[in-house]
């Protein structure tokens, strides 16, 4: 059983509209939703030129792999949004350890990451090969963005564990990030590993 | 003693779980849809990368709905984020079946 570490219980209302998190989190992420998109895109169109090159290179990415950093990435997700729920609960401690939860899948997802890399790399899959350039990119520029979201999760840990602070509003925004990082990562797994 | 705000948290936090379980079946479904490296040595069949297309899409608005809490906000950004999953979506499988 949690108990509620401040007295303060809120859940939002389900009735009426309510923008989660604030608006100038999400202007950064509908730009970078729309960045990425113009990506994905362009990516397609170089894919459309040279079907068969593609196809062959993609075939050399592992699918077992893909698919378990996915479910590490969702599952990292399912633990934020429980850590959301928990503060709304004002059950602050349990909201940490999901926070740190969440934190832990976000690094596993990087080391399978880098296993992945070190891997291709070995068997001489680098930038010369036109889908390989567009696969380090594209999971690279992803990476950089799990670390951001890690930064997130560490302030919002920081302002969970500060009694003065405790804002949940940076809680949400953090998790906000998140989910978009899991979002994102949905698309590039079934267009690298799946579309083939 | 448990109030209706315990029993929202409880229906919260079974939501988000249905959620999960229900992206982690759709993940290892595309997976089982996909052939494996040595089956095929063509592209795949357009039934198979329109169904990719679809479980992609259904898992995009899943996380954007229930996750990151969507449903609730305001009809401007739910317009927004349904736009982008269409367009994108719709762009990747004509760009990709042309």
């Amino acid at each position: 059983m949690t108990t509620p570490d401040t007295a303060t219980r809120t859940r939002p209302p389900t009735r009426g509209r309510r923008l989660p998190g604030d608006v100038d989190m999400w202007v950064m992420i509908l730009g970078d939703l729309f960045i990425f998109g113009g990506y994905f895109v362009t990516y397609m169109v170089f894919r459309a030129v040279s079907t068969e090159e593609f196809t062959a290179a993609q075939r050399h990415l592992s699918v077992g792999i893909g698919v378990t950093n996915t479910v590490v990435l969702l599952t990292s997700s399912l633990f934020a949004a429980l850590a959301v729920i928990a503060v709304r609960e004002g059950a602050l401690r349990n909201a940490q350890r999901l926070l740190w939860a969440t934190g832990a899948c976000g690094a596993l997802f990087t080391l399978i990451k880098a296993y992945e890399w070190h891997a291709e790399i070995s068997r001489g899959y680098t930038i010369s090969d036109e889908f390989f350039s567009f696969y380090y990119v594209l999971t690279g520029v992803h990476l950089v963005h799990v670390a951001f979201g890690l930064i997130f999760l560490g302030v919002a840990v920081r302002e969970l564990r500060n009694p003065r602070r405790r804002r949940p509003a940076i809680v949400e925004q953090s998790v906000l990030f998140w989910h978009m990082i899991d979002l994102l990562w949905v698309v590039i797994f079934a267009l690298l590993y799946l579309m083939r | 003693m448990t109030t209706s705000t315990d029993r929202d948290f409880t229906k919260d936090k079974r939501t988000v779980l249905i959620v999960w379980a229900a992206l982690s079946a759709a993940t290892i479904l595309a997976w089982l849809l996909t052939p494996g490296e040595s089956q095929t040595a063509t592209t795949l069949g357009k039934e198979l990368v329109a169904a990719i297309v679809v479980l992609g899409l259904i898992k995009c608005r899943l996380i954007i709905h229930y996750f990151m809490e969507v449903r609730h906000a305001p009809r401007w950004l739910q317009a927004t984020t349904d736009g982008w999953l269409v367009v994108l979506w719709l762009t990747l499988l004509i760009i990709y079946l042309v």
